[in-house]
């Protein structure tokens, strides 16, 4: 985020806490989007991230004086209010995770490939999808949260050790273990012979 | 570099900024010496080629609308609440403050009317006094300024003023007319108390008693136009 933008977050913040709704709404139409993907690859569930979504903006309309300017970018500040969400959330869990979401019409919540040239090549597509997606929510939260900022948001070490509040090294590390440990659960998925050094 | 050091670093040496060239080229020699650490590169990267496709599977994820909304609602609640907590918080400010006007008010002109209720009281007392009677009797008496007749004295007046005035109070009641004068010769009189030996009384024709000739007594004479006693009362 460049620093104009973050003084119009710093602008928009401030009228909303004067209760000027649509800078509250300006802001979150900005970043909601980043915070729902989170919430939504961390727990696989979009109720739960919607909900994460909701309690993230909640707090920053009660109370806007817990953010500082002068620590980061609001974006920052809310990405860290959504990781104590997640967190939380996925403290409360049961282990087992759904391995498909239904939207409310009964639907999947899988996107539709419109470039895909037949059915039985869109199923298999659609297939190995949940399978990545099942071998992402599978990782403990740690490396799950290291896999994505790292290489579903593609975030550099530094962006991400930041955002996660931990040292480099630490981000390395766990980048180094999901990353093992996805490869063993992708490779079981594809039925391909595993690497027993890779999973140690 | 070993392929522990691969494992760890290796893999994603080329986007990892905090490593040295040095490092990158060290992990990329060590994948073209290992197979087995070249296995594994290339595994790392088919994996991340599916994991892209499953982040732009969520890429244009959003929040549904139903969130927004829901926060629109909690800001209009809060924002219209906290509103209505500071006006209730001002008007109840601006009635404190209005009673307490009204108040001070009301007190001041409670005051003022009393003020005026004594100015004028203390104003229509020396015209009751203005009878010839009466200034008579002061101007006998030789009055100071602070002396005020029909028993009303003025603050700070003293003790002397007022047993005088006692004698304007008591007006003409109790005399005992002296042997030879007339009611008619009094009209314009005036009184004088003065201090005399109770035989004195003798002198205008009163009966005394000798055992007690000898004590002061204080007496009201009442003097005559001629300046002569012409009746005398003992004050009690």
């Amino acid at each position: 985020m460049s620093i104009a933008d973050q003084e119009k977050d710093d602008v928009l913040l401030r009228r909303a806490a004067k209760g000027d709704e649509e800078a509250f709404v300006l802001l979150y139409r900005r970043h909601q989007a980043a915070m729902y993907r989170f919430a939504l690859r961390m727990t696989g569930n979009t109720w739960a991230a919607e909900e994460i979504v909701q309690d993230v903006f909640m707090t920053l309309m009660r109370d806007p004086k817990k953010y500082d300017p002068t620590r980061g970018a609001l974006g920052a500040f809310l990405y860290g209010v959504a990781r104590n969400r997640v967190m939380k959330h996925l403290q409360r869990l049961p282990r087992e995770i759904p391995l498909e979401e239904k939207n409310e019409d009964g639907t999947g919540s899988g996107v539709v490939l419109q470039d895909a040239s037949t059915p039985s090549s869109w199923l298999e597509k659609q297939e190995r999808m949940q399978q990545v997606r099942a071998a992402v929510l599978e990782l403990p939260a740690e490396f799950r949260e290291a896999v994505m900022l790292c290489e579903l948001e593609e975030m550099s070490y530094e962006e991400a050790a930041q955002l996660a509040g931990c040292p480099i090294g630490t981000i390395r590390s766990r980048l180094h273990r999901g990353r093992a440990l996805l490869m063993a659960k992708l490779e079981m998925f594809r039925d391909v012979p595993r690497r027993a050094s890779v999973a140690r | 570099m070993n392929c522990e050091e691969f494992g760890a670093m290796g893999l994603d040496a080329e986007r990892d900024a905090t490593l040295s060239e040095a490092q990158r080229a060290a992990a990329r020699e060590h994948a073209c010496r290992c197979s087995r650490c070249a296995a594994l590169q290339d595994s790392w990267q088919a994996a991340r080629v599916e994991l892209r496709a499953f982040a732009e599977d969520t890429a244009m994820a959003e929040a549904p609308a139903r969130v927004e909304m829901r926060l629109r609602q909690e800001f209009r609640t809060q924002h219209v609440t906290l509103k209505a907590r500071r006006v209730a918080v001002v008007a109840a400010w601006a009635l404190a403050a209005a009673a307490a006007l009204v108040g001070a008010v009301g007190w001041r002109n409670w005051r003022h009317s009393q003020q005026e209720e004594t100015t004028a009281h203390l104003n229509s007392l020396p015209a009751t006094n203005n009878s010839p009677k009466n200034s008579s009797v002061a101007g006998a008496n030789h009055e100071t300024p602070a002396e005020v007749p029909n028993g009303v004295q003025q603050p700070g007046s003293t003790q002397t003023a007022s047993s005088e005035t006692l004698i304007a109070d008591s007006e003409f009641s109790g005399f005992m007319f002296l042997p030879g004068a007339f009611a008619s010769d009094t009209d314009d009189a005036a009184i004088l108390r003065v201090r005399m030996q109770r035989g004195a009384l003798g002198a205008l024709g009163l009966p005394v008693n000798e055992e007690r000739a000898s004590e002061w007594i204080q007496v009201d004479l009442l003097i005559g136009d001629d300046g002569l006693p012409q009746a005398v009362r003992l004050p009690q």
